[in-house]
Order: structure tokens, then C-alpha cells, then sequence
């Protein structure tokens, strides 16, 4: 018996296509908004053991919806879950264009099914992660979620960024866009429908940001891989038909693992329930023959690998098509890639290179100011615990409140990590707000240079940083945003290159740390997070 | 072996005499040695105490959580120095600045060395032992780097405390030599005597040397080793007697021209340089006479204004016709370092060196001191010396 799962994403993106083709002429580039609610209600079948009745609504607030015609709606939807539909009851199709208190059309469709309790809670977690995805690349959307359960609520929040009080280190992450590039359609996929170009663009980030370190964090223990097409929603289910890990069967996709003496293997173990959004494709980093470095230590970093499938007609097509579009690609992703191998291993392997590039960057720099602080503070000690000065002795003391002179170092040596690392706060934000000033859409040498600047800006982590590799989306009333590690701001070094408008991958989950109502934080922050897929919809590169 | 010096005649030092008269009475009427800027010897416990309050200022600010950060005087900065006729070049009161920050990857590393050393200086102080600075830079080379860096920073933590090298015991080692009519007690009780035939390192500790004894009726700096072990080969010291000669080996290091000034407070005789007639050599002399840049900050311990230009002059090129042969031409860089002189605020109150500069510039050759060698072997010592001395040959 199929859940609600599957339907409830296909309409989520149908939504969002339609918002996005509804506001193509009105503001380009600007961020796609919104405000929609999901809600499933489930109570036990009066007519089945074991069962319950869920009805799921979805509705999404403004006018924006107003046009849309639900019966196509459905129609399409058919089309491509036709087992699930047959079985569907919908509920009042005129409650899709009731009107609210302001006069506006707010939409709304209402349908139920019996599933059973166990695929219920599978397919909520399945929704759940398919917003966290959404949310990645469409900040300012903002999803509304409930699960109702014989009078058990729950609701999360997805999409609203939220504030922390605390300076914690940069919980951000800073991906590096490659070079999109064309991909060969196979002659059967045209046949389906597929006219136009296709172009794919990697973005590489590790997490957490490598500026920011803790002393293990000095190897790469996993690769993630997320997969979206155009208007920058995911590609893949996780429960598809086409396992993801088949379309990236050659590991040698992302990077020349020989080079850097790594394997890769698969990495099967994802759950759906850890509350991180999952990736596409997920494999573990083991070191070569030779080099024990990368098995040492319990922690590493994460590679991850954002891929954007984007669609492209040179003439004006119908509305909705980027749904087809979508469709097709979820279909048929494996069979396009292989077509396009060697330009997609090229493009990826750069980009990956260049993210390690800098990591490695970063380590060698934070080695150096970690060495630095090492001497001062040595330095400090040598003279504070040589001196007869009693008067001296007691006002470092006092001054650091340590009881002793072991107290003293530990907590001399705890504030220079802690100033040096809040110096990178500033940077690793202003190093965004430099790259994203219009001024600055130069050659991609420059932005590199203020990368290389910006990644020798680095400050020592903490030790209280949270180690969870995996992106956490800080939902409200579900976790806790200290332990945010991902997001945020991307170099639009390639972005810069490309087009006037500063831009900005998609890619946030929580914002730097900075504290509460800094507006032009949120400005920038903003700014930062754009909609790749309408940058790429303005047309392929050079 | 010591032997008996036998000088020319009393006659053949009356210019001098006269030369040391006016140099007398010019301090007279300059009155008292000008204060402030001067540093002195700072006892132990004023510099640990100095050393402390870094100690403290920078504990203070990461209680506040402010990355600490040295203020450094910029002591290479022309807009930092001032010329002054009877200093030469000094810092000004009042002058800029930089800041050596904790938070900052490409200052950090110079934050950690300064305290590195100075936590070493801590020690040495409160032990009252010494070291070279070359001591200090073995003692982890890898976190220096390279002695250049070692250097630079003692001197910018002499300047940012105030206090001579000495004060932080730290010594540089010389590389000068003494010869002549000096005798001299060390600080550890040794007693040294530069009428030797061979001649005498200069101190490491110059400020610790006592019960200078000389009869000299002159102290001639020499430029080059070669020079210096030429005139000691054809007993110079001797024939010119009483008189004192010393060498920095080139550019000159800082226990040398500390030598030369105490030489000069000491006894006020009259102090005269022998240099190439290129852009090089008036140079070292104008580090003796007006003091660095790099040391401006220490100028009232180190320079010695009423140094005179003896020889090589550029004019003596053509008095004595010296071959043509033995010419170089100037290069680019002599070229360039010559105008740089020449734009230098003290020579503009030193016209007999402008012109002697104007002649190497428009003839765009340089000789060497050797040059006189062409002329007769001894020629330095036996004619253009003792000639030069006799009879006022300096400006």
C-alpha cells in the first residue's frame, strides 16, 4: 500500500515549478518565496486491521496559486503515479480555490489514502528530507509540516532560518562552483520529450567549514553526493526505482582517488531518521596503501558534492514543461551521465580538486597559527612561572581567574584560540560580502586570490564544536542549531565569471553564527543565497 | 710582541692639535649632551619589570577578549627620523607606528617570536648570563627561520623597552679590530693592550670596558680588513705614533661603533675615516659620523658627528693622477645609492662632501684605497697618510 510520500513531493515540486514559471518575468533572479503547509492526518480504518486513514492536505498561502488549474494538476500527477492515484479519494476539489480573509486565493488540495503505520512514519521521514533538500537551494521557501496521529501532533518547521545568541564558530560552508558543462542526451531520451540543452554544474564544499577547525579534522572520511535538477529541486527519491548509487557506480566520477592515495566505497548505511538531510549518493573514504593519516583520528571531513541538472530551450516552451523535464531526468540521470562521462568526470574532478585544494590550503594555514599560539602561550608561561614578581604572578592570575598556574595556561592558551577564531568569524563573512560586491565579477583568478586570502584567515576551532559531519537542518523545536555545521555561502567565483548579477549558490541551512538581528548579516546572508537554477536559466556559459 | 712606538715628531701634529682645539671648544658651545632620545643602561630589574607589563598588557586583553597585539616604532620609516648636526640621525618623539597582531596569519608567527624572546631575554636577565644573538637564534632556528628575523626583532624590542642591547643582555658578536696606542680593563678584569703587532678584536662589551688609557692623537677608521692589515703590515701604528686605528670589516657592527663613540667621549681626539672613493664607502662612513636608520633608535650611544673625511676623496683621484686604469666605473646600483646619499639631510650641512660626491657623480668612476698601490706600494702609508694628517688633508 503506497504512502503519501511520493505524491506529496511530486506536488511540492509541481507548486514550485508552477510559483517559478508564474514569477519568471516579474523578478528574475530574485529569490523564490513562499509559504506552504503540509499536513497529514492519520486516524485508525474503521474498515482495516492495522491501518490508518490519512488525509494529507497541501495548501500554500498568496495569490501566486490562483491561476493554477487544479484538474491539470491532477491530471499530470496521473500521468506519472498512476498506481497511486487510482486509489486516491480527493476531497472537494473546489477547496482548492476558497478564498481567505484578505480576498486572495490561497490553494489547498486535500486527498486520502490507507497506508499502513509503518510506511506512514517512513514516508514523513521521506518528506522530511525532501524539504530539507528543497530548502538547501530555496531558502526563503518555507514548509509548514504536520503529522497527526490519532490525535498525536507534530510539526516542524522547515525553512526559517534561526539566530543563536552564542559566537560559535563559522557553521557555514563554502562551496566552489565549477565549470557547468553540456550533457549528451542519448537518442531514446529525445525521443521521450527531452528537447533542449542540459547542462550540469558541480558545487564542492566541505563540511564543516575547514576554516574552523578542531585538531582532527585534517582528512577526508566521506563523500555526499546530492543530485537536483531544474528550479533547484531535488532529482532523486531516495525510495526510486533507479538506485542512486548506480549513477555513480565509477567512484573515479569525482575525483582521482589515486592522486590522492583514497579509496571509495559505498556507503549503504543512511538513515532516514537522523535527522540530517541525506544524500543522494554517500561513500566512505578510506586511505590508500601507505598513508595512515587519513585513518587516524576518529573524525574527518565530508566532501559534498552538489550536482545541478538544469534545463535549457532555446525557444519559449509550455509551462510546466521543467516538470516533464524533471520527471525524465529522474528517470533517466544514469543513462544521460554515461553518455556524457568524460565531460562530467572532467568538470566534477576540477571542482573537487579545487575544494581540496583549498582544505589543504587551510590546514597548512591553520597548522601554522596553531604553532604560533603554541609559542606564545609556551613563551607567556616561561615568564609568568619564572618570575619572583609575587604581585605580578597574582594579577595574571587574577586577571585570567585561575586558581593556579596550570589553571592559567589552560585558560591563556583557551582565549587566544578564542580571539583568533572570533577575528575569523569577521573574515569568513566578509570574505563572502568582498566576493559578492558587484565590483568584484571578475576573472576567476581574482576570486580565487581572496579565497586563498580567505582560507589563510582561518582561526583555530574548539574543542566544543559538535563533530556531526552530515548537513543538519536546524528546524524548529527539533534539534539544536549549535550542532549546525553546513551552509551558507558560496564563492560565485564561477558565478562572478558568468554573469553581472552577484549570485550565489543555493546552499544554506543555518546562517554564521554572528548573533541575533545583525540586518546586514541577514542582508548579505540573503544576497548569498540565490537561486542557482534561475542563474543557470539565464542561459549557458561561455 | 709589544715594542716601542716611535712616532714622527710634535711639529708633525699641530694641525691636528689645532683640529682637536676647535673640536674642544665646539663641544663647549654645544654645551651638555642633548637629552632625551638617549638610552641608557637600564638595570635588571627595570627590564624585567618592562618585560612584565607586556606580560600583563597582554593577559589584560585577552580577559578582554581583545587579541593582544605589539605596537612596534617603525624604525626604518624616514618619517620616523630626524637629522640633528650634533646627534645625526634619530627617532623622532613621536613616531608612527605598526602593529604586530595575534589574530592576524600573517602577523601571528612575528607575535610568537617576539614573546618567544623575550621570554628568553627574561631569563637571561634574571640569571644574569649572555647571549649572541646568534645564540638566540640556534637555540630554534626553525622557528626563526633565519638570523635576519632574529636581528630585527631584538631591535624592535631594544626600541619598543627602551633600553640598549646591552640592557637585554644580548650581545652582538664584533667582527672589528683595534690597533694602536689603547689600553684598556675589561669587564671581567682582562687586561688588553692594542699596541700589539697584530691587532685586537673589539669587545663584545663595550659598556663594561674601563680605564681606557691612551695617548692617541688620532683614531683612524678604516673601511676595509685589507686596508686595515696593510697599514698594520707597514706598521702604521708606529710611524704614526700615538694614534689608534680600528676597522668595522665594511659596514660596521654594533660593538664597533659603540668602540668609536666611547673612544670619542673618552677622549675627544680627533676621528678620522679612510674609505674607497665609491658610494659604499661614504656610506660606512656616514654610519659611523650620522648613524643608521636601523638604529636611529639608538643614535645618541652610537654616532659620532665629529668624524672628518680623510680619504679616499674623489678629488684625489685627479691631484695625485691616479691611472685611469685603475678606475671603475660606477654601476647602477653605485649610481643609485649615490643619489640616495645625496639626498640625505645631512649633507646638506656637509658642502666639502657634496662636492667630493658631485666629482664621483660626474666623473661616474669609483676608485678603490688599492688604487694607491699604483703609485708606489707603500704610498698609502708612507706619503698619502701622513701627508693627509699633517697637513688638515680632511673635510
Amino acid at each position: 500500500m503506497e504512502g503519501p510520500a511520493v505524491a506529496v513531493c511530486e506536488i511540492l515540486k509541481y507548486l514550485i515549478i508552477y510559483q517559478r514559471c508564474e514569477t519568471a518575468g516579474v523578478s528574475k533572479g530574485a529569490l523564490l518565496e513562499g509559504q506552504l503547509v503540509i499536513s497529514i492526518e492519520a486516524l485508525n480504518s474503521k474498515h482495516q486491521a492495522n491501518t490508518l486513514h490519512c488525509v494529507t492536505t497541501i495548501a500554500a498561502a498568496g495569490s501566486i496559486y490562483g491561476g493554477l488549474v487544479l484538474k491539470k494538476l491532477l491530471k499530470d500527477m496521473q500521468s506519472i503515479l498512476p498506481g497511486f492515484f487510482a486509489n486516491l479519494n480527493w476531497t472537494s476539489e473546489e477547496a482548492g480555490h476558497s478564498q481567505d480573509a484578505s480576498g486572495l486565493r490561497p490553494f489547498q488540495m486535500i486527498f486520502e489514502a490507507d497506508v499502513k503505520p509503518r510506511t506512514l512514519m517512513t514516508d514523513s521521514l521521506v518528506i522530511k528530507n525532501f524539504l530539507r533538500k528543497i530548502i538547501t537551494v530555496l531558502p526563503k521557501i518555507r514548509f509548514n509540516f504536520s503529522v497527526k496521529v490519532n490525535g498525536i501532533l507534530s510539526v516542524e518547521i522547515f525553512g526559517t532560518p534561526k539566530f543563536d545568541t552564542t559566537e560559535l564558530p563559522c557553521s557555514r560552508i563554502h562551496p566552489v562552483l565549477g565549470h557547468p558543462v553540456m550533457l549528451f542526451i542519448p537518442d531514446d531520451v529525445v525521443g521521450m520529450g527531452l528537447l533542449g540543452e542540459l547542462t550540469l554544474t558541480p558545487a564542492v564544499a566541505l563540511c564543516p567549514c575547514p576554516k574552523v577547525f578542531s585538531n582532527q579534522l585534517n582528512r577526508i572520511s566521506s563523500i555526499s553526493i546530492f543530485l537536483y535538477g531544474p528550479s533547484g529541486l531535488p532529482l532523486i527519491f531516495p525510495n526510486s526505482e533507479q538506485p542512486t548509487t548506480a549513477v555513480f557506480k565509477d567512484a573515479s566520477y569525482f575525483i582521482d582517488w589515486k592522486k590522492y592515495r583514497l579509496s571509495m566505497v559505498p556507503n549503504l548505511d543512511l538513515s532516514l531518521d537522523s535527522g540530517s538531510v541525506l544524500p543522494d549518493v554517500s561513500y566512505q573514504v578510506e586511505s590508500g596503501e601507505g598513508d595512515q593519516s587519513q585513518n587516524m583520528g576518529p573524525q574527518g571531513q565530508t566532501v559534498l558534492l552538489f550536482l545541478f541538472v538544469d534545463f535549457h530551450r532555446g525557444f519559449p516552451g509550455q509551462k510546466m514543461e521543467l516538470w516533464g523535464v524533471h520527471t525524465l531526468l529522474s528517470a533517466h540521470l544514469r543513462a544521460i551521465l554515461r553518455e556524457s562521462h568524460s565531460v562530467v568526470q572532467g568538470c566534477i574532478q576540477a571542482a573537487v580538486a579545487r575544494a581540496l585544494e583549498q582544505h589543504r590550503q587551510a590546514v597548512k594555514a591553520h597548522q601554522k597559527l596553531q604553532a604560533s599560539l603554541s609559542v606564545a602561550v609556551d613563551s607567556i608561561m616561561s615568564i609568568m612561572t619564572g618570575s619572583t614578581n609575587s604581585s605580578f604572578r597574582k594579577t595574571c592570575l587574577q586577571t585570567l581567574q585561575a586558581a593556579d598556574t596550570q589553571e592559567f595556561g589552560t585558560k591563556l592558551h583557551k582565549s587566544f584560540q578564542e580571539v583568533t577564531q572570533h577575528r575569523f568569524l569577521y573574515h569568513c563573512s566578509h570574505e563572502v560580502k568582498q566576493q559578492l560586491l558587484p565590483e568584484r565579477n571578475e576573472a576567476e583568478q581574482n576570486t580565487d586570490k581572496a579565497h586563498e586570502n580567505g582560507s589563510l584567515e582561518l582561526l583555530a576551532g574548539t574543542g566544543e564544536q559538535t563533530e556531526n559531519k552530515r548537513l543538519k537542518r536546524g528546524s524548529l523545536g527539533v534539534e539544536e542549531t549549535g550542532a549546525s555545521r553546513s551552509a551558507g555561502a558560496l564563492s560565485p567565483s564561477e558565478a562572478a565569471s558568468r554573469r553581472a548579477e552577484p549570485t550565489a549558490a543555493p546552499l544554506t541551512f543555518s546562517r554564521s553564527r554572528t548573533g541575533p538581528g545583525s540586518g546586514l548579516e541577514d542582508a548579505v546572508w540573503l544576497q548569498e543565497i540565490s537561486n542557482l537554477s534561475e542563474w543557470l536559466s539565464s542561459g549557458p556559459g561561455p | 710582541m709589544a715594542f716601542t712606538p716611535r712616532g714622527p715628531e710634535a711639529s708633525f701634529f699641530e694641525v691636528l692639535d689645532q683640529h682637536r682645539a676647535s673640536l674642544l671648544a665646539a663641544l663647549k658651545r654645544g654645551g651638555e649632551e642633548p637629552t632625551g632620545g638617549g638610552m641608557c643602561l637600564a638595570s635588571s630589574s627595570e627590564v624585567l619589570s618592562s618585560i612584565e607589563k607586556i606580560i600583563q598588557d597582554i593577559v589584560t586583553s585577552l580577559a578582554r577578549n581583545e587579541a593582544p597585539a605589539f605596537t612596534i616604532d617603525n624604525r626604518s620609516s624616514w618619517e620616523n627620523i630626524k637629522f640633528e648636526d650634533s646627534v645625526g640621525l634619530h627617532m623622532v618623539s613621536h613616531c608612527t607606528t605598526r602593529k604586530i597582531k595575534s589574530d592576524s596569519p600573517k602577523s601571528v608567527k612575528n607575535f610568537a617570536i617576539i614573546l618567544k624572546i623575550l621570554s628568553m631575554i627574561y631569563k637571561l636577565v634574571q640569571s644574569n648570563t649572555y647571549a649572541t644573538k646568534r645564540d638566540i637564534y640556534y637555540t630554534d632556528s626553525q622557528l626563526f627561520g633565519n638570523q635576519t628575523v632574529v636581528d630585527n626583532i631584538i631591535n624592535d624590542i631594544s626600541c619598543m623597552l627602551k633600553v640598549p642591547r646591552r640592557s637585554l643582555h644580548i650581545l652582538s658578536t664584533s667582527k672589528g679590530l683595534i690597533a694602536g696606542d689603547l689600553k684598556y680593563l675589561e669587564e671581567d678584569g682582562t687586561k688588553v693592550n692594542c699596541t700589539r703587532a697584530t691587532a685586537v678584536a673589539v669587545p663584545s662589551n663595550i659598556q663594561g670596558i674601563q680605564n681606557l688609557i691612551t695617548d692617541a692623537k688620532f683614531l683612524l677608521i678604516v673601511e676595509k680588513d685589507a686596508t686595515f692589515q696593510r697599514l698594520l703590515d707597514d706598521n702604521f701604528c708606529n710611524k704614526m705614533s700615538p694614534c689608534i686605528m680600528v676597522t668595522g670589516k665594511g659596514v660596521p657592527d654594533l660593538n664597533t661603533r659603540l668602540l668609536v663613540k666611547k673612544l670619542w667621549d673618552t677622549f675627544h681626539i680627533p676621528v678620522f675615516t679612510l674609505v674607497d672613493a665609491d658610494p659604499h664607502g661614504i656610506e660606512i662612513m656616514c654610519i659611523y659620523k650620522y648613524g643608521s636608520m636601523a638604529m636611529s633608535f639608538e643614535a645618541h650611544n652610537l654616532t659620532v658627528p665629529a668624524i672628518r673625511w680623510l680619504g679616499l676623496l674623489p678629488s684625489d683621484i685627479k691631484r695625485l693622477n691616479i691611472p685611469k686604469g685603475t678606475l671603475i666605473p660606477l654601476t647602477k646600483r653605485d649610481q643609485m645609492k649615490l643619489d640616495s646619499i645625496l639626498k640625505r639631510p645631512y649633507i646638506t650641512c656637509q658642502p666639502f662632501w657634496r662636492k667630493e660626491m658631485e666629482i664621483m657623480a660626474d666623473s661616474k668612476m669609483k676608485a678603490e684605497i688599492q688604487a694607491l698601490t699604483f703609485l708606489s706600494s707603500d704610498y698609502l702609508s708612507r706619503v698619502y697618510l701622513p701627508n693627509k694628517l699633517k697637513f688638515g688633508g680632511w673635510i
